[in-house]
């Protein structure tokens, strides 16, 4: 180090002189070169439907459900506090797909709609420069993204992706009213759900029917085989996943997409591989006392459930596995950021099972959220709590475009600095139309320690108003409400709620 | 087919409330007054076991989307049912082509009713096992996976059963007078029934007809 400098590396640090002098414009050229990789970068969102966050090793569950994203989560940013936008698909698909929460976007009910400036302002009209491609199992969600569809290159039909049956000719014979007919006709011909059908003869022709199609399936889903509950949309988890790996290796780049898959959403048909893999293993989830909300399912009905979902799980996990493996031989993972999530959770507890509730315990709202960065090859955990209208900021972030002014997210951990003042917003208002202000719902309110949860008119369960206060830390079972013995806590909390609800509801008043 | 329960040609007489001799014939064996009975026979039960569930699940339903949507579904599950009646009365009448032409039509209608109701009763029969929560032993339940073919193996034993079980109702409404006689009475009622759900039938059509608009 102490050495003097002889002739010869005299003239070599001469030689960059020149460079030096010119490395501020350098150093902007080769910016704007990186910015260039970076607006080339493709997007890529997979959505399995009522995916929850509780019921995967990665944020300490008890059963194994996900060996695959256990191994994929070593080169991935694992969000461990990730919650949905609401608690089934409508909302919850919508506020990921504008970055807004119902309040806001309102397509509260089955079924419905954005309202009109989030038919544009989504995560199709942030990427109007790439090849913008959606697809969806679920139906709910197709109609957002056929809202949608003047900002997509290509909707893939959601029949695409299903098997074929004897029977769909009834979606294009009620074709205004498919999904009221299908609910119908399921009703009529499948027994295999609950054993009982509106039908008594053509439900045992239909399973023959069905059988005769192809044994094989039969016996490879011993539960049914998958389908959207609708016994003509059946579909297998296996072709989806080839379909769009192979399709987002052809299109044109970089791309922008979107797919909404329906596992591991009820009915839980696991395949063959995993079928009773943990039945009768011994766990014995925390017994919860019943809701007001409760359906009244016993504790072994709602564990009876909780394992043939977690069995559904990893499928899920298997196929997602697949994906993933098929991404990087096509070289996409490379130069794509691949986000996995959910729209809403599940729930097995407090008598009720599934997710057709008003209430908005941790398991029907936490999803899962990993992101696959482009070039990242370590595991990164983040703790801190973050929200499904995050994704459509970070994304802007990540891809070098403007932040919309619109979205209601922020941009994630580690892309910023977490908010230590974050709260986190879930609503649920299935019953209240969307044009009307919020008179009917189910709200949350998280922040910092302590999560309140505030119901508003449902009269026939003698509740005109309730709160409940929990505090998550030290109690994440949400078993003890607190709203009585910290009423300064939960008047706080619920101020600030109430005023949030009535800003969202002035355009509406 | 028949054959056992076919009454020798010497005791066949005309009882009261019997159908009258055959007027315009089809296909050589049914009146259209036959036939029309043998329709709301056929669609009877499938019609209260639509309904029963239907409105069962209404409320469901309803919690879940909306009454119009709820309607909707049990609008639907009426028109499925009516067309439904329409094939198995087709599958009936079809059957009753077998019976000889010389029988009188009270007692082709008895016969075919039975044969409608019973296998409506086996329908309800094998769907309350679930309702009723009745379990397979586990043992069949494995025999039946793995055989590939459970449907089939299910229904063959059913066909056999149902075969049973409509033998012995129809010898009683065929060899004994009081038995024909009770029958015709309550095909009479029962059709009475039918009509009023035949009128909700057109109700959901135009249901669906308004949805699909």
């Amino acid at each position: 180090m102490g050495r003097e400098l002889n002739r010869r590396d005299f003239l070599k640090l001469a030689s960059l002189m020149p460079l030096s002098l010119a490395s501020p414009q350098l150093f902007k050229l080769l910016g704007a070169f990186a910015s260039a990789d970076v607006a080339r970068q493709n997007v890529l969102v997979v959505v399995f439907d009522a995916f929850s966050g509780l019921n995967i090793p990665l944020n300490g569950y008890a059963r194994d459900t996900t060996p695959n994203l256990a191994r994929l989560a070593e080169r991935a940013i694992v969000y461990h506090d990730h919650y949905a936008g609401s608690n089934f698909t409508t909302p919850g698909t919508a506020s990921l797909l504008t970055g807004t929460l119902p309040w806001t976007h309102r397509a509260m009910q089955a079924k419905s709609l954005v309202v009109a400036p989030y038919q544009r302002q989504n995560l199709f009209g942030l990427f109007e420069d790439y090849y913008r491609i959606g697809y969806s199992h679920n139906g709910w969600a197709n109609i957002l993204l056929e809202q949608a569809k003047d900002d997509l290159e290509e909707l893939v039909p959601w029949k695409t992706l299903f098997l074929g049956s004897y029977d769909s000719f009834l979606h294009s014979l009620f074709v205004n009213d498919n999904d009221i007919a299908s609910v119908s006709w399921t009703r009529n011909v499948n027994l295999a759900e609950e054993g009982y059908a509106y039908s008594l003869l053509f439900s045992h022709l239909h399973r023959v029917l069905q059988e005769s199609r192809d044994p094989e399936l039969t016996r490879l889903f011993p539960r049914g085989v998958p389908s959207t509950g609708d016994v003509s949309s059946q579909f297998l988890l296996e072709t989806a996943v080839d379909w769009i790996s192979n399709r987002v290796a052809r299109i044109a780049r970089p791309f922008a997409g979107y797919f909404h898959l329906m596992p591991p959403h009820g009915p839980y048909h696991t395949s063959h591989d995993f079928f009773n893999r943990f039945r009768d293993d011994g766990l014995k989830p925390v017994s919860k006392p019943d809701d007001i909300f409760s359906d009244n399912l016993s504790y072994a009905t709602l564990l009876k459930r909780r394992t043939e979902y977690d069995e559904f799980i990893m499928y899920v996990d298997q196929e997602f596995g697949r994906f993933y493996e098929a991404l990087q031989g096509s070289g996409l993972v490379s130069n794509t950021w691949i986000v996995l999530t959910s729209d809403h959770g599940e729930m097995f507890e407090r008598g009720i099972s599934a997710h057709s509730t008003e209430v908005l315990y941790e398991p029907v709202i936490r999803i899962p959220l990993m992101i696959f960065e482009p070039g990242r090859e370590t595991r990164l955990d983040i703790h801190t709590r973050t929200s499904a209208v995050d994704i459509l900021p970070t994304l802007a972030h990540v891809t070098g475009k403007p932040l919309p002014a619109w979205t209601e997210g922020k941009v994630l951990p580690p892309f910023a600095e977490p908010d230590a003042n974050r709260r986190i917003e879930v609503v649920r208002a299935a019953r209240n139309p969307g044009n009307e202000p919020l008179t009917r719902a189910s709200t949350v309110l998280v922040r910092g320690q302590y999560k309140l949860q505030y119901f508003r008119g449902y009269p026939e369960k003698g509740v005109d108003e309730l709160a409940q206060l929990y505090d998550l830390e030290a109690d994440p079972e949400e078993m003890t409400d607190l709203a009585a013995s910290q009423p300064d806590v939960a008047g706080e909390l619920l101020a600030e709620l109430k005023a949030k609800m009535m800003e969202k509801d002035k355009p509406y008043m | 087919m028949f054959a056992c329960i076919i009454p020798p040609r010497s005791r066949q007489r005309t009882q009261p409330g019997d159908i009258q001799p055959l007027q315009k014939p089809f296909l050589g064996r049914y009146t259209p007054q036959t036939l029309w009975s043998l329709f709301l026979m056929c669609a009877l039960p499938q019609h209260i076991w639509t309904l029963l569930l239907a409105f069962n699940d209404i409320s469901w339903l309803t919690d879940r989307t909306n009454s119009w949507d709820a309607i909707g579904v049990l609008c639907y599950g009426l028109l499925f049912a009516f067309v439904e009646s329409v094939l198995v009365f087709i599958v009936a009448a079809i059957l009753g082509l077998l019976i000889p032409k010389n029988w009188e039509q009270n007692r082709r209608l008895a016969l075919l009713g039975t044969f409608a109701i019973v296998l409506a009763i086996w329908g309800i029969v094998s769907q309350t096992y679930f309702l009723l929560g009745w379990r397979v032993p586990d043992a069949w339940m494995g025999f039946l996976v793995q055989s590939g073919h459970p449907a089939r193996y299910i229904y063959s034993v059913l066909v056999v059963m149902v075969a049973a079980t409509f033998l012995l109702p129809a010898w009683a409404v065929l060899r004994q007078g009081r038995g024909l006689k009770f029958l015709n009475a309550l095909i009479d009622r029962l059709g009475m029934l039918m009509i009023l759900y035949l009128v909700f039938d057109f109700a959901a059509l135009i249901v669906v007809v308004i949805r699909n608009l």
